[in-house]
């Protein structure tokens, strides 16, 4: 065992221990850490944004290149200021409108594209399948998996006969995917709990290399 | 005009980026290419929103002296001294907001308040987690299945073996609960694995349970994956239509403006 | 009967104590499972691998510390590997939070295979804007990045000469941990420049990425700590690191927390089942 001589290092466990003190109970030892992160993240967020986003993409070309065009954004950048205004907080729908108009119409064609154009050609059975038998079955059993799963979801007609077998198909596809994900979350919550142990054991006590 | 102006400029903005996608004409790429550094540079100020309200809240909060007020000095000074740190030295990696902000508070801070999880998925796992229904017993053998092959011990696990288990399992609960039905099935089972051992006299390689954890995830999750993605981009193209077309709202916030 | 209602009302702190000291143990003193690469792994790996000799990989950085130790190690692997193969590595990032563990690779893997910051790696930095970041990249990497993150003109760095937008670049591989991620590359980056596209997630969002894998659009995936695990192996195989493998470190526990959970929830429901007869 080879315990850390260096004081961020025995900080960064004091952090962790304050955090993991939550387990007990409630503490004050805990909200310190709590309020803590929340304040740290804000900061280094605000640092970031203004030396990788702010700075470059409009300080410099506005007030060191002199392109008078970045102005407007400025302006409608400037308007979510205006949110703590309550005399002027209409204002804030100019850049959000901009922001937002953008983002649905780039998305739209976009996301068609990804998630529905080639995710229905994924579906469809293609005569390349037929090369092996259990590439011919499993392709058939997802086939009729995504087409029941689909009917699980459509709710404009009752649930009945053949309209019921499929939507009660759907739900057992429905279920083996949701407990895939709940396997696969166990994982990822336990990877982080390692994490932090291989954090304790090899950069502090120095007992694992 | 205040509510007129923004729904106009939305629904141009959305057309004619819709529309752009198709249109290669050197206008539109170069529309294409001003709009995308707007956007940039007006989706950086977009942070000032969460700041502000973060100020705004502990702000009151010390003002008013409510309970835990002493933290919300915590977490202003926090904000302060990093913006400051993180301001005046710059980004660097051998600067003091990589070394003494970042690395020694962010890091354990962030990493530690996801990691507690685990143990609350534990506990949560042994209290609630109940196989009350078919389908709910359906997804907890799933989620067996994925846990224990998708790790280096499940590489060890012969799905027949696999399947012992369960059987065990279930001969335990039947007896516990004296069930008739789940003895039934537990019989079942019981004498399906004992007509498994024929087929390996005919030397069917053996199953091992990654190789069925990769069933799993590749067949029937991916399909139900599928629809779920359908049904999710299905519902973001008409949510992103009705906004563009001002049929949605609530983006405009509330008040009489 | 009172044993099973004990144990349906077991103190919860006695369950995480139980979980601290099994997840702890096969850290300090290894289980020896070992590790077998997936074919998800292997796809993502041979799809790196054919990348020629000075090209460039793009990784984009899409995760917090909250993920690092699923996502780190498939981060310095993807990296080693690329070194290894006399490979480029462009960084960015779409996640704020990310900018310090994506500076923290770009400066402790390079040396390690006489690699030099500005010729062989650059890491451009974080930008708002998730699609226009993208979008922009896709026309022209220097109109999003005027500089790399440590405020470095890209028109100064050798690298970036040979790299002007997104089709110059043959892969990306989106380590994410959530939103904005490998789906926006998807969108975006494959959908409008044609770009192959790889994935790494945590494993919670793994399960959701099969679709994308069936299809063809995401090009080999890496899932959780185990993909990471996978991809370390396959890189120590074939030759090109001898570094210390945290993830691989850490399956061991990973294994016996999994049949911990198992074991719970299997007597979680027997007890329960068992006081629910004895009550109707």
């Amino acid at each position: 065992m080879h315990v850390s001589h260096s004081f961020l290092t025995w900080v960064a466990v004091i952090l962790t221990i304050g955090i993991f003190s939550f387990l007990w109970k409630d503490n004050p030892f805990y909200k310190f850490c709590e309020h803590l992160f929340v304040g740290v993240s804000i900061g280094y967020l605000i640092a970031i944004t203004w030396y990788n986003g702010v700075y470059p993409d409009l300080v410099t070309p506005l007030f060191r290149q002199g392109k008078p065009l970045y102005i407007i954004p400025l302006v409608l950048g400037l308007c979510f200021f205006c949110r703590f205004i309550p005399k002027v907080s209409w204002l804030i729908r100019f850049p959000m409108a901009f922001t937002i108009g953008w983002g649905m119409g780039v998305a739209i064609p976009a996301t068609f594209q990804t998630m529905i154009i080639k995710q229905i050609q994924g579906t469809l059975l293609t005569p390349g399948i037929f090369a092996r038998w259990d590439v011919l079955l499993w392709a058939i059993i997802s086939f009729v998996g995504v087409i029941c799963s689909v009917f699980y979801f459509f709710f404009s007609w009752e649930h009945k006969g053949a309209l019921r077998l499929a939507s009660e198909t759907g739900i057992v596809y429905l279920m083996v995917g949701f407990g895939a994900s709940f396997g696969y979350t166990v994982m990822a919550r336990m990877s982080l709990l390692i994490g932090r142990l291989q954090f304790i054991l090899r950069d502090w006590l120095g007992v694992i290399r | 005009m205040k509510r007129n102006i923004p729904l106009a400029i939305c629904l141009g903005m959305g057309i004619l980026m819709m529309v752009q996608f198709f249109v290669p004409h050197p206008i539109s790429v170069g529309f294409y290419d001003l709009t995308t550094k707007w956007v940039r540079i007006v989706s950086a100020f977009a942070v000032v929103l969460g700041v502000g309200s973060f100020v705004m809240y502990h702000s009151e909060k010390l003002r008013r002296r409510r309970a835990g007020w002493l933290y919300s000095i915590v977490a202003l000074v926090a904000a302060a001294v990093s913006t400051v740190v993180g301001l005046a030295w710059g980004v660097k990696q051998t600067g003091p907001l990589q070394s003494y902000i970042f690395t020694p508070l962010l890091v354990p801070l962030n990493s530690s308040m996801f990691a507690i999880l685990a143990f609350y998925m534990a506990s949560a796992a042994y209290r609630a987690f109940r196989a009350r229904t078919r389908e709910s017993a359906l997804l907890l053998v799933a989620a067996f299945v994925v846990m224990i092959g998708m790790v280096p011990i499940g590489a060890h696990v012969p799905f027949f073996w696999f399947l012992v288990v369960m059987a065990v399992a279930l001969l335990v609960a039947g007896f516990v609960t004296r069930s008739k039905a789940l003895l039934i099935g537990t019989g079942a089972l019981v004498v399906g694995l004992l007509v498994w051992p024929a087929f390996w006299k005919f030397k069917v390689p053996r199953l091992m349970l990654p190789d069925t954890a990769e069933w799993v995830l590749s067949v029937p999750n991916m399909a139900a994956k599928r629809a779920i993605t359908f049904g999710v981009a299905l519902g973001g193209i008409a949510t992103a239509l009705k906004v563009i077309l001002g049929i949605e709202r609530g983006w405009l916030g509330g008040g009489k403006q | 009967m009172k044993f099973f209602q004990y144990l349906l009302k077991i103190d919860r702190r006695i369950i995480y104590i139980i979980m601290g000291v099994l997840v702890m143990l096969p850290l300090i003193r290894p289980l020896g499972l070992g590790v077998t690469s997936g074919p998800r792994a292997a796809r993502l790996f041979h799809a790196v691998d054919s990348i020629p000799a000075g090209k460039t990989l793009l990784i984009s950085v899409d995760f917090d510390p909250a993920s690092m130790p699923e996502l780190y190690p498939m981060l310095t692997a993807l990296m080693r590997h690329a070194f290894a193969k006399d490979m480029k590595v462009l960084l960015c990032g779409l996640w704020p939070t990310g900018a310090g563990l994506a500076i923290k690779a770009a400066t402790d893997i390079p040396p390690e295979y006489g690699k030099k910051y500005g010729e062989d790696v650059v890491y451009l930095g974080y930008k708002p804007g998730v699609d226009a970041v993208i979008l922009g990249m896709g026309e022209n990497i220097k109109n999003v990045y005027p500089n790399d993150y440590s405020g470095r003109p890209l028109d100064s760095l050798p690298m970036m000469r040979d790299v002007q937008r997104l089709r110059d670049i043959p892969m990306v591989v989106a380590l994410s941990a959530g939103d904005p991620g490998y789906s926006d590359w998807l969108r975006y980056a494959q959908s409008r420049y044609g770009m192959k596209v790889g994935a790494g997630l945590t494993a919670v969002s793994a399960a959701d990425a099969y679709p994308f894998l069936q299809s063809g659009q995401l090009t080999g995936l890496l899932a959780g700590m185990k993909g990471a695990a996978e991809y370390e192996i396959l890189v120590q195989k074939n030759g090109y690191s001898k570094a210390y493998m945290p993830a691989v470190a850490a399956m061991d526990s990973q294994s016996l927390a999994h049949v911990v959970i198992m074991i719970l929830v299997i007597i979680g429901n027997i007890a329960y089942f068992a006081t629910r007869k004895r009550r109707s």
